[in-house]
């Protein structure tokens, strides 16, 4: 249990087989690459790790635009849980030298210019189209407008309805014969519409010049629109399907070219990625002519395996391992037992243990359990969540470890639920004493039934409470464990043990109210611990006087203690809401199921969107609340994180699984 | 004397579902407001950022709960009254309906505001999700707490 011990591993290895040795250590996955903080000139990349670097960036261009076109299978929530093909490094070796990923890019990168290009072309004719739409029967053709004549001009604008006929009046009356004027149809409720005027060029400038004292504003009119208005509509209308025609043609070809390549895109995708890693790890290492040295952090229950693997290459590699020193900052691997495995999801959301820490998931597995249970607490609502994550856990067999200890984590929770449900009598709340048909397994439900905790909520509060003075007094001895290891003897008996001991004084004389024989005891207890307390708390500080008076002050932290003891009435609280929001629901479905005829129908309808609902709802604040009582009222006594998970080089997969048999070459 | 009972119990239903219900409103609207922006970079955070969003809505459903708790106890709902109908009971309801209607009120906005900060957080960094859970759920425990009061407060009328 814990965090595991790891040793440096320096290994020096000829130039030679610095590849093979390489792909031994990432086949075992057990070695960091190690990182050291000084500075260092970074090498220009070699050649073949730049090359690398290119093909990643394709395949990954290959795959942003063709994956939308593809179909695939396997949906991407299925391969996240495993559903992945299974290749062999020597197979993905020999797609890699036979597939062109820069040919099929520049492929792709033509066919995506095409529709970039016939998209823009097709947004261009939609424009003109609304223009000509606007325009409605124009006497002239559109060139007089676009390009005019030696002699004649033609003007296109917008002008403001309501002055539409003051600007016809004074034209005309200004320029006679020499103007044609044309307005467009226009609605009810446009604002403007579009207007055209042609006439002599030697007038042009003047008119236009009355026309903006009008509001008028000249547009200019693209020059390729050249015929009559209806013509122009009916050859841009061809243009328009022609165009989408030639769209659907790429987006054919896209499609075509998706099924062919993005299966074999993503297995390569995973090699290139894999030979990175492998490469970009060596370039940590130190180089002379002849021989690389590599460092790597190696849990040391794996020496002898290393060693073993490595053995083929026994004559050009040197192995040296050594304990990690004072300024080394190793990484933590967390190793814990089956049973606790699920709840590592829980610490590492928090943060790595530190190395040589405590790791906490042993220590919150069962608290986590327990409270998860209560702040649900329905039986009913318990099974729902188990029969839901095992159908995901029995389904997608081959899930990778995350995925799978975080839904083994709802499995448990779900059978947490479903015990403190059986214990307080409650199964989708009241359901079994109000469905008419189920009232059979009334006595089966009372059996183990304990508490109720809506008949009674204080005796259901004082359980939730002790529960949490039990986890801070746990937490307390935990940390007092840690400063013993670490030799802080002041730390251990005067911070934590005498915290420890004032506070059973002050719970001994609460108890006393009741019991007055111990009150003695209670004020014996409690008066030790106020001078540990006060005689040690201040002891970082100069002068009798300040010792004395920090020592006091320390005592006012009581109340953040008691502050956390309070924050788990939270368990009785969220239980009981379960409860009887579950309740409520059981009563609208049977409220409903009165009305004639349809009421059934309403009644299952409320009773199965209701509880669906609820659990959700229900299951999302067990497991906050749960969890946020392990992380601020019990890791606050003695865990911070701040470690650094072990990160070994290994095969980092996207798409597929990397299968054990077949060597590399 | 009895109407007047039932009328402050009434009263105590309202302001309970009311005002947590409206705190949640207003918390799952500024959450949402945050989720939208993020998700128009990332649409495919939809999923992290709808269980952020829901965060807020708590608070609204331990109002009904209250709600519903005290229509319960005036037999407006479903069976007999579990009360003595005078008006003080009637008063002593609609007194154990505000904490939850204050608290919940205040905090179901202010859960909201974090709850926004924290889906600008996952929207740099995913991985952190179980931290920006647990920072919304830190205000929430101060509805929880009312939810806790308005309860036992109701439970003690008879």
């Amino acid at each position: 249990m814990g965090v595991a011990s790891v040793r440096k591993l320096e290994l020096y290895a000829h130039n030679t087989v610095v590849d093979d040795v390489l792909a031994d250590l990432q086949k075992l996955g057990c070695c960091e690459v190690f990182v050291s903080g000084e500075e260092r000139d970074v090498p220009d990349s070699p050649p073949v790790v730049a090359d690398l670097d290119d093909k990643i960036s394709e395949a990954r261009y290959l795959l942003r635009l063709l994956e939308p076109y593809y179909e695939d299978e396997v949906s991407s929530m299925a391969r996240s849980f495993g559903e992945r093909p299974e290749l062999s490094l020597k197979d993905m070796r020999s797609l890699s030298e036979s597939f062109d990923v820069f040919s099929e890019a520049e492929g792709v990168r033509c066919l995506e210019r095409k529709l970039v290009e016939i998209r823009s072309d097709m947004s261009k004719t939609d424009g003109y189209l609304s223009l000509l739409s606007g325009l409605g029967d124009l006497p002239y053709p559109l060139s007089l407008i676009s390009t005019g004549t030696e002699q004649v001009f033609g003007a296109l604008g917008s002008i403001p309805v309501e002055n539409l006929g003051s600007w016809k009046e004074g034209l005309t009356k200004a320029f006679k014969g020499d103007v044609e004027l044309y307005s467009a149809p226009f609605g009810v409720k446009d604002k403007e519409t579009y207007v055209v005027m042609v006439g002599l060029r030697s007038v042009e400038s003047e008119a236009v010049k009355i026309s903006s004292g009008l509001g008028f504003s000249r547009m200019d009119l693209p020059e390729d629109l050249l015929l009559s208005v209806s013509e122009e509509r009916q050859r841009l209308l061809t243009l328009k399907e022609s165009l989408s025609a030639g769209i659907s043609d790429v987006e054919a070809s896209m499609k075509r070219l998706s099924n062919e390549l993005v299966p074999d895109v993503r297995v390569l995708s995973d090699y290139w990625n894999i030979l990175s890693d492998r490469l970009g790890s060596a370039e940590q290492g130190d180089r002379t002519d002849n021989v690389t040295v590599l460092g790597y952090w190696v849990p040391s229950s794996e020496e002898e395996n290393i060693k073993k693997a490595l053995s083929p290459w026994r004559g050009f590699t040197e192995l040296c391992f050594s304990d990690p020193g004072e300024d080394d900052d190793p990484p933590s691997l967390l190793t814990n037992p089956e049973w606790s495995l699920p709840f590592e999801t829980l610490t590492k959301l928090y943060g790595a243990p530190t190395y040589g820490g405590p790791d906490p998931t042993p220590l919150l597995a069962p608290f986590f359990f327990l409270f998860f249970g209560m702040c649900l607490g329905d039986g009913g609502y318990g099974l729902i969540m188990v029969a839901f994550f095992m159908f995901f856990l029995k389904k997608f067999k081959k899930m990778p470890s995350g995925a799978k200890s975080f839904f083994s984590l709802f499995v448990l929770s779900g059978v947490a639920a479903t015990l403190v449900g059986a214990l307080t009598g409650s199964w989708m709340g009241d359901m079994v004493d109000v469905v008419p048909f189920l009232r059979f397994l009334k006595p089966l439900k009372d059996l183990p039934v304990l508490l109720i905790p809506m008949n009674d909520p204080m005796a259901f509060l004082g359980i939730s409470l002790v529960f949490g003075i039990f986890q801070i007094f746990f937490g307390m001895a935990i940390a007092m464990r840690e400063c013993l290891k670490k030799g802080d003897y002041m730390g251990a008996f005067a911070d934590q043990l005498g915290w420890m001991v004032f506070l059973s004084g002050l719970l001994l004389m609460g108890a006393s109210a009741k019991v007055p024989s111990i009150s003695w005891l209670a004020k014996t207890v409690t008066i030790v611990g106020v001078v540990a307390l006060v005689s040690t708390q201040g002891r970082s500080k100069d002068g009798l006087l300040q010792k004395a008076i920090s020592g006091v002050l320390s005592l006012y932290n009581v109340t953040s203690y008691l502050g956390d003891v309070l924050s788990y009435s939270r368990l009785l609280a969220l239980g009981l809401a379960t409860s009887a929001i579950a309740m409520i629901i059981n009563m609208l479905a049977s409220l409903s199921s009165s009305i004639p005829y349809v009421g059934w129908i309403i009644a299952i309808i409320l009773f199965l969107g209701g509880h669906l609902f609820s659990v959700a709802v229900n299951v999302l604040g067990a497991f906050v609340h749960s969890l946020r009582l392990q992380y601020v009222e019990f890791f606050s006594k003695f865990y911070a994180g701040g470690g650094r998970l072990f990160e070994p080089l290994r095969y980092n997969t996207k798409y597929v699984t990397v299968s054990e048999d077949g060597r590399e070459r | 004397m009895e109407h007047l009972g039932v009328m402050l119990t009434i009263l105590g239903a309202a302001l309970a579902a009311g005002f947590a219900g409206a705190g949640s409103a207003i918390g799952v609207g500024i959450a949402g407001e945050s989720g939208a922006g993020v998700m128009t970079e990332d649409p495919g955070k939809f999923g992290l950022v709808l269980l952020l969003q829901a965060l807020p809505g708590t608070q609204g459903i331990y109002g009904l709960l209250i709600a519903f708790f005290a229509m319960l106890k005036a037999g407006l709902i479903g069976g007999e009254p579990t009360m003595a109908i005078t008006w003080l009971n009637g008063l002593g309801v609609l007194f154990a309906c505000l904490p939850i209607a204050i608290a919940g009120y205040y905090s179901g906005i202010a859960q909201g505001k974090t709850s926004a900060a924290c889906i600008q957080m996952i929207a740099k960094r995913p991985e952190e999700t179980g931290k920006a859970v647990i920072l919304p759920a830190m205000v929430e425990t101060y509805a929880v707490l009312a939810l806790l009061v308005s309860i036992l407060l109701l439970n003690g009328i008879s």
